[in-house]
């Protein structure tokens, strides 16, 4: 089999051979169409993924600096245009298209891009009513954010004077159009709310004239997107009306089609709001008019009573209850004194109906009978008590102490203290001694010696 | 005593004092009273009485003042 001359090559050999023929048969850059399959963007920025058709499939690298440049964001099963070169890559043996640019396919990547913002901007509510402000009425300090040299400047500022010639404008220049634009709209915004407190701006109109699509693409930018949702001041976007909607339109608390319009959305019709005003006035005239006549009426209503009418009834009236009362206490009191003389008469008729003298006869001759009985009796009883004071008498006399003198017994006194003699210490000698007799004599006499008799006789 | 009650009338209002008239009315009026007393009631009440004319006279002196000084007031505004 060796003998048949075959070459025999290594595997890199042959990866070098189909390499060559590549590059020598295929052209250096071809558009393939097909579906995107297995999308995978590696951390390092790379992508890789497959494109393929009905019947078969093609190997895909685009490189993260080629991939920066792509507006919209590639997901399976797109159909898109690929722009690249056919290369074999020999660590795995097989060939794929390098990519350095991807379109979408039927329509164009910047109006995919914008319909896949639309849709996350959308999923996380930037869009909905109840994070829009509500505008100030009557705006006094109006912000515009556009060019400096546009027509839109001007457009919007006769716009807001036509209608509000009283508002003050201050104009923040910024570029519309261009890479950065979006990035310097937003700065801006964010910059004037930051100094808003000094500011003190009440709306704010970010715009620019009409134009193509692509010059309009600042205003569909997400940056710009999220500087207009995160504005503390109201913004009205006021962009040329030559495309149906851009996402500020759709973030910004209010919207004019145009440049031209902002005025009628940012600010009230100066004429109107006179008007109204007049309304109010007459209106507040007419209320206050009505008010003063309906009080005047109540207070005549309150003069018309009883009491405005004849404002001494209550005195009256008071004099009326105090007269009666007056009346009837004088009535009183000589009824009362009537009463007590018709008593008195009625008891002087009794009185005199008594015939004083004969009831005194009678009333004299029980009296002596009574005298004689009283007198009768009293004499009985003094005769009763006189025997029995006798009978008292003689008994007290047989008690009587000096009563035995006259049976021979004496009584000893000492002179100096006055006291009886009872025994020999109640006596000393030379004391005088007093002896009562039977009969009041007295004799006196003079202590000799004292001697007891008992003593004596026991010697 | 007397000089006290006196004291005591003219401190007291109107209504208090047509309520005093008229407790001694109703005791005179029921009769259960001695003569003696009935009199005193009957000067206390008489007292009393004065009192309210008084303070009814005063009440009245002043609402014809403050009308007079209305009118007054009413017509000069009307004059000017």
């Amino acid at each position: 089999m060796r003998s048949n001359k075959l070459k025999i090559y290594t595997v890199t050999q042959i990866n070098r051979l189909v390499k060559a023929a590549i590059e020598e048969i295929l052209p250096p850059k071809m558009v393939v169409s097909g579906e995107i399959s297995n999308w995978k963007r590696h951390s390092s920025g790379h992508c890789y993924f497959s494109l393929k058709d009905q019947d078969s499939i093609l190997p895909c690298t685009m490189w993260a600096s080629d991939f920066k440049s792509v507006k919209f964001s590639p997901e399976n099963g797109m159909a898109v245009l690929a722009t690249g070169r056919i290369d074999v890559y020999p660590p795995q043996g097989k060939y794929q298209l390098y990519v350095d640019k991807l379109e979408p396919a039927g329509i164009g990547a910047l109006q995919l891009a914008f319909e896949q913002m639309v849709r996350r901007l959308e999923a996380e509510g930037l869009f909905e009513q109840m994070h829009k402000k509500p505008l100030p009425p009557y705006p006094q300090r109006i912000g515009i954010l556009t060019s400096q040299s546009g027509a839109a400047v001007d457009d919007i500022k006769k716009s807001i004077w036509d209608r509000w010639p009283c508002a003050k404008l201050f104009l923040y220049p910024v570029p519309v159009q261009g890479e950065d634009a979006a990035e310097k709209i937003a700065a801006a915004l964010r910059d004037v709310n930051g100094r808003n407190h000094k500011l003190k701006i009440d709306v704010l109109i970010v715009g620019r004239g009409g134009g193509a699509l692509e010059d309009l693409w600042a205003f569909n930018e997400e940056v710009l997107a999220r500087a207009i949702y995160n504005s503390k001041i109201p913004v009205i976007s006021a962009v040329g009306h030559e495309m149906d909607t851009t996402i500020a339109d759709l973030v910004a608390d209010a919207r004019a089609s145009t440049p031209t319009k902002a005025g009628v959305t940012a600010v009230p019709d100066m004429l109107e709001v006179l008007g109204q005003l007049a309304h109010f006035e007459e209106n507040l005239r007419s209320k206050a008019q009505w008010k003063l006549e309906l009080c005047c009426e109540n207070l005549n209503t309150f003069l018309a009573g009883a009491i405005f009418k004849n404002p001494l009834l209550p005195v009256q009236n008071r004099q009326q209850q105090l007269d009666e009362l007056c009346a009837k206490l004088t009535d009183l009191i000589k009824e009362t004194l009537a009463a007590v003389r018709n008593k008195l008469h009625a008891g002087y008729v009794q009185i005199v109906k008594i015939e004083p003298h004969r009831l005194l006869g009678k009333k004299t001759v029980e009296l002596s009978d009574l005298k004689n009985r009283t007198d009768t009796a009293i004499r009985t009883i003094i005769n009763r008590l006189q025997i029995q004071l006798t009978a008292q008498a003689n008994h007290l006399v047989g008690l009587n102490p000096k009563a035995v003198l006259t049976r021979g017994y004496s009584i000893t006194k000492n002179k100096s203290t006055g006291l009886l003699v009872r025994c020999l210490d109640d006596v000393q000698p030379a004391d005088l001694l007093i002896t009562e007799l039977a009969g009041e004599n007295l004799i006196e006499s003079e202590v000799k010696t004292k001697q007891n008799i008992t003593v004596r006789n026991q010697d | 005593m007397a000089k006290n009650n006196e004291n005591d009338v003219s401190k007291l209002s109107f209504e208090d004092t047509i309520k005093e008239l008229t407790g001694i009315v109703s005791k005179i009026e029921q009769g259960q009273i001695s003569l003696e007393n009935s009199i005193q009631q009957y000067e206390r009440g008489m007292t009393l009485i004065k009192h309210c004319r008084q303070i009814l006279s005063k009440a009245e002196e002043r609402i014809v003042k403050i009308s007079e000084e209305n009118q007054t007031e009413n017509s000069r505004k009307k004059t000017e």
